[in-house]
């Protein structure tokens, strides 16, 4: 987590003897930056705070892949969207959901949906605008519906 | 009725863990018959989510109550939201733990005092718990989030703008192809991706090329591809990173076209 940072504070601190000048506007191009985005992020811890308070992801997972109609494919897909932390602290849990049962298209639902979080929405908005967020979000979920149906087609014609 | 114990070990002489996020087995136990299946747990454990893991393992193989050493509120109140109850300050082996259990249920009806005072968090504790993890969760965003910033600045002080547009034509298809791309190599969390893709945009670079790369950014993992292949397969894993790398493109075309017409439109 903090390797990436502290990478760039050492490029930083090594060009600052060498391009001091150059380094002065890097460093005052991500201030302003950064302030741009106060409120986004102010946004963001509140909707976090939301989503902890209400939602309950592993009450939604329970239910995927129970079928791949329209339940279950919002199912899938909520649980995607609600889903927080890094991918693959869920490959465990979805690899049990896989081994009760879920189908293939579930899976990849839920992995697609993930592209969408509503605790982040502030900074995208920001950025590109209410529309363009909304179309993104609605060609998100078609798409997610396509490769799931595409994928578990592709396996099951194959039978592996 | 079956009972989820947090164990250390895939038997009943196994002992039980401190703590319910540092199982490695998930003993699921008939009471009546004594009959148990040993779950593994999880490849991260005392990491965060091995608990969210646990409660969905617990959930899926219908046990009725979960017994362990200890359990954080938070995963109290969502085994109490499933319909779990919870046993806390258990120590010893699982046998021990399932006949504990036994002449508990024999004694009390199936609810237990230790249960009755771990699930009764008011809603105090419960927002404190709810602040508590999103404290965590935008701290554990902070670092990465600030070195994207600072890259952005040394991205602007040092790349010209004719070398970043003299790769990106504003060519729609070959735009998103690039921007796939690039999104597919990189990863993490995705306000990374909405932030670089904002910066590009302000060098001109055009929507198609941030759409795919912010839409291949999530969807297409190649630094998680091994981990997606060893739970998925191989098959799956190939076949869905390849699905969506090629779709990156038609949805950024298309998000774009969309917006475009409906701006023309509106306006």
């Amino acid at each position: 987590m903090y390797f990436f940072p502290l990478s760039i504070l050492a490029i930083y601190a090594v060009l600052f003897f060498i391009l001091p000048d150059r380094i002065l506007f890097a460093l005052t191009r991500s201030g302003k930056v950064l302030l741009s985005m106060a409120i986004p992020l102010v946004l963001i811890f509140t909707l976090m705070l939301l989503i902890n308070l209400f939602v309950k992801p592993a009450k939604v997972a329970k239910y995927m892949g129970k079928d791949s109609g329209i339940k279950g494919t919002l199912l899938s897909a909520a649980a995607g969207i609600i889903s927080t932390g890094p991918i693959y602290a869920w490959y465990p849990l979805l690899k049990d959901l896989k081994e009760k049962g879920a189908g293939n298209y579930s899976i990849s639902v839920f992995l697609y949906n993930r592209a969408v979080k509503p605790f982040l929405l502030p900074v995208m908005v920001d950025y590109f605008g209410w529309l363009y967020v909304i179309t993104l979000i609605i060609l998100t979920f078609l798409a997610s519906i396509f490769i799931g149906y595409s994928l578990s087609i592709s396996i099951t014609v194959d039978g592996t | 009725m079956k009972i989820a114990i947090s164990a250390d070990g895939p038997n009943l002489g196994a002992n039980v863990t401190h703590r319910l996020s540092a199982a490695k087995y998930l003993l699921i136990i008939d009471v009546e018959s004594g009959e148990f299946e040993a779950v593994p747990a999880s490849n991260n454990t005392n990491q965060r989510g091995a608990g969210v893991q646990t409660i969905v393992t617990a959930v899926s193989r219908g046990a009725n109550a979960v017994l362990t050493g200890y359990c954080g509120p938070g995963i109290v109140n969502q085994l109490k939201d499933s319909g779990i109850e919870i046993l806390t300050g258990i120590t010893g082996t699982a046998k021990d733990a399932l006949e504990q259990y036994r002449a508990l249920a024999a004694n009390t009806g199936l609810r237990g005092d230790q249960h009755r005072a771990a699930s009764n968090m008011n809603s105090k504790d419960l927002i404190i718990q709810a602040i508590k993890s999103s404290v965590r969760q935008f701290v554990n965003l902070l670092p990465v989030l600030l070195g994207v910033v600072l890259l952005i600045g040394l991205f602007d002080a040092f790349v010209s703008r004719g070398l970043l547009l003299s790769i990106f034509s504003g060519n729609a298809a070959f735009d998103s192809l690039w921007g796939a791309c690039i999104g597919s190599v990189f990863a993490g969390n995705p306000i990374n991706s909405y932030i670089i893709g904002g910066e590009l945009l302000e060098y001109g670079i055009s929507l198609f090329a941030v759409t795919a790369f912010i839409v291949s950014w999530v969807t297409v993992g190649l630094v998680q591809l091994p981990a997606e292949i060893a739970a998925f397969g191989k098959k799956f894993a190939l076949l869905r990173n390849g699905m969506c790398f090629v779709i990156a493109i038609p949805v950024a075309i298309l998000t774009v076209l969309i917006v475009n017409f409906i701006e023309r439109y509106l306006s």
